[in-house]
């Protein structure tokens, strides 16, 4: 027994050397980082400078903006995937009646979005937002509607860079979703039938509870993805107009590579890794919680 | 007669929606054929007049995209191959032997999926100066290897978990060890789940950009998506040909996807049943 607890501890080492080197070393030393001043270069000493890196934060141009969009982004994109993906998840499962529409042929296009690369999807976007040639515009116009400029006006940009996240993480939800459902024993269906529920009330009453494991998935995934998210809304926006549509991971990037200024950045991821562990705790907390009650 | 009206009606609903979820697709697909004027006023059409393959052409050599793609699959398949020997062996162990230190990592492992990625780029740009692999391809392939690992692990513990325990009792008591068991039990049986892994964490390597864009020389060693930004930015004009250059980097996903959807679906699902 004891021979095979040592092998296994063989087997397990260099998955747990290699996480360890790749993540959680980098993790201490952005730690580490935020609590100094340096550009980068090897030549220049790091400066220890305490807390000051955090205490600047508010300081910084944007950073309102920056944090209020940040929230508001992950905020609607969760609660808007998390609702749309639940619809959609409910009209693709199997009905009780006869379908005219293949529907695993439904769930793979549902599904595509979620294949292109956030950059790929981001390109295609932001020509589709073009105020005097995008396809949106265009489409606006032929329905009689006024056109929208959808990259340079503050509050729709916003809104834009929303719409497009959520159709690109959206598929992945659905599939969770759907496989909730399909882990739903059918004698509950059968005997809320029987006493004369009606599919609605079915799904309310069972459907929903019975789903709480993936409701609770899907809310995490989603924010983390939200809040980790950058290249989308960036190759999108460019965090443009103004700060209006800046978010944390943005400003990471911004400080550490254009502005060489390691301390700030650090400080922000530090801000960044905060936030999300926060969010999941409290997650984990309600939505398990309500797990429970039913 | 009422109810099939409804259902009808539903269906449809359900129908328009699909569709016009899939319109940016459909749109970006059809314009990578277009012209440009062809893009510009008749955006949701196409005729056989408007085909052609210009595009294609001029995104193939503006974006390197021999080179780009030749980088791409190296990085993929690099990481690839750790992630899956190492996660295989670490989630065999961790399911299958009972000791406190490998629950304990395997809780470590889960809890290691919520970092995220761009909070530890600065920290790994400075280690990799350090180290001499800043602008080297084998940066991006470590890297990518490490982050896929915690995800891996979790896959390949639940799938161990899941298997019957009578499976390595006769090997345990004909004497072979542990290694034995691994190699001769459970290596063949692990092919689906293998799959879905690859499928999984291929994608988003494949589909990465911030990794290559942070540790590659974006001329001298470009990637796919780093190259699209790239080309994107330098003729935001050109619709058609960075919609030719989305459409070839996409190409290989989007077969493999409709060749492997079981092991798609499997991989997303994976993570979340077992949560």
């Amino acid at each position: 027994m004891k021979k095979r607890i040592r092998h296994g501890t063989y087997m397990m080492l260099p998955a747990m050397i290699f996480a360890i080197a790749m993540i959680v070393v980098p993790l201490v030393y952005v730690c580490v980082l935020s609590l100094h001043k340096w550009n980068g270069s090897i030549k220049v000493p790091m400066e220890f400078v305490g807390l000051q890196n955090f205490i600047k934060l508010p300081t910084i141009v944007g950073f309102g903006d920056m944090i209020k969009f940040t929230f508001i982004f992950a905020f609607s994109v969760t609660i808007l995937t998390v609702l749309i993906a639940l619809v959609i998840a409910f009209a693709l499962d199997k009905p009780a009646y006869r379908c005219h529409v293949n529907r695993s042929l439904l769930r793979a296009c549902w599904y595509i979005p979620a294949l292109f690369g956030a950059v790929a999807v981001g390109v295609v976007w932001r020509i589709m937002y073009n105020y005097n040639n995008g396809v949106i515009n265009s489409i606006l116009t032929m329905l009689g509607l006024p056109k929208v400029n959808w990259l340079e006006t503050r509050g729709v940009t916003g809104v834009a860079v929303i719409i497009a996240q959520v159709w690109v993480q959206m598929g992945m939800c659905i599939i969770i979703f759907l496989a909730g459902l399909q882990s739903v024993p059918h004698e509950l269906y059968e005997a809320a039938t029987i006493d004369g529920a009606s599919r609605w009330q079915q799904r309310v009453k069972i459907a929903i509870p019975m789903l709480a494991p993936s409701i609770t998935i899907n809310f995490i995934t989603t924010s983390i993805a939200a809040f980790k998210c950058y290249e989308l809304p960036y190759t999108i926006s460019k965090g443009l107009p103004g700060y209006s549509t800046h978010l944390v991971t943005q400003m990471i990037q911004e400080y550490a590579f254009e502005g060489l200024n390691y301390g700030v950045s650090s400080a922000l991821s530090v801000l960044l890794i905060v936030i999300i562990t926060i969010i999941q705790l409290i997650q984990l907390v309600v939505l398990r919680r309500r797990e429970d009650v039913y | 007669m009422k109810k099939k009206i409804l259902h009808f009606l539903y269906e449809a609903v359900l129908l328009i929606a699909t569709l016009i979820i899939l319109l940016p697709i459909f749109y970006f697909a059809i314009s990578a054929f277009k012209l440009r004027e062809d893009i510009l006023f008749y955006p949701l059409k196409m005729t056989a007049r408007m085909f052609t393959l210009d595009n294609f052409v001029v995104a193939y050599s503006k974006m390197k995209f021999f080179e780009a793609m030749s980088n791409t699959a190296f990085i993929t398949f690099g990481s690839l191959i750790i992630t899956v020997v190492f996660s295989s062996m670490a989630g065999f162990a961790m399911a299958r032997v009972a000791a406190r230190r490998f629950t304990l990592s395997y809780s470590f492992m889960v809890t290691l999926m919520v970092v995220p990625f761009i909070g530890c780029v600065v920290p790994l740009v400075v280690i990799m100066n350090r180290i001499g692999l800043y602008n080297s391809l084998w940066s991006c392939l470590l890297i990518q290897a490490g982050w896929n690992l915690p995800f891996a692990t979790f896959l390949y513990t639940g799938f161990m978990k899941s298997l019957p325990k009578e499976l390595e009792e006769a090997a345990v008591i004909d004497g072979c060890s542990l290694f034995g068991t691994y190699f001769r039990i459970f290596l063949p049986l692990q092919v689906p789940v293998t799959a879905t892994c690859c499928i999984r964490c291929g994608i988003g390597v494949w589909n990465d950009y911030l990794v290559s864009a942070s540790f590659l020389n974006s001329s001298k060693s470009p990637t796919l998506m780093v190259s699209v930004k790239k080309f994107f930015g330098q003729y935001v004009n050109e619709y058609g040909q960075s919609f030719a250059a989305v459409v070839m980097c996409s190409i290989p996903i989007v077969v493999l996807f409709l060749f492997l959807q079981k092991y798609f679906i499997k991989g997303i699902a994976a993570g979340a049943v077992k949560g």
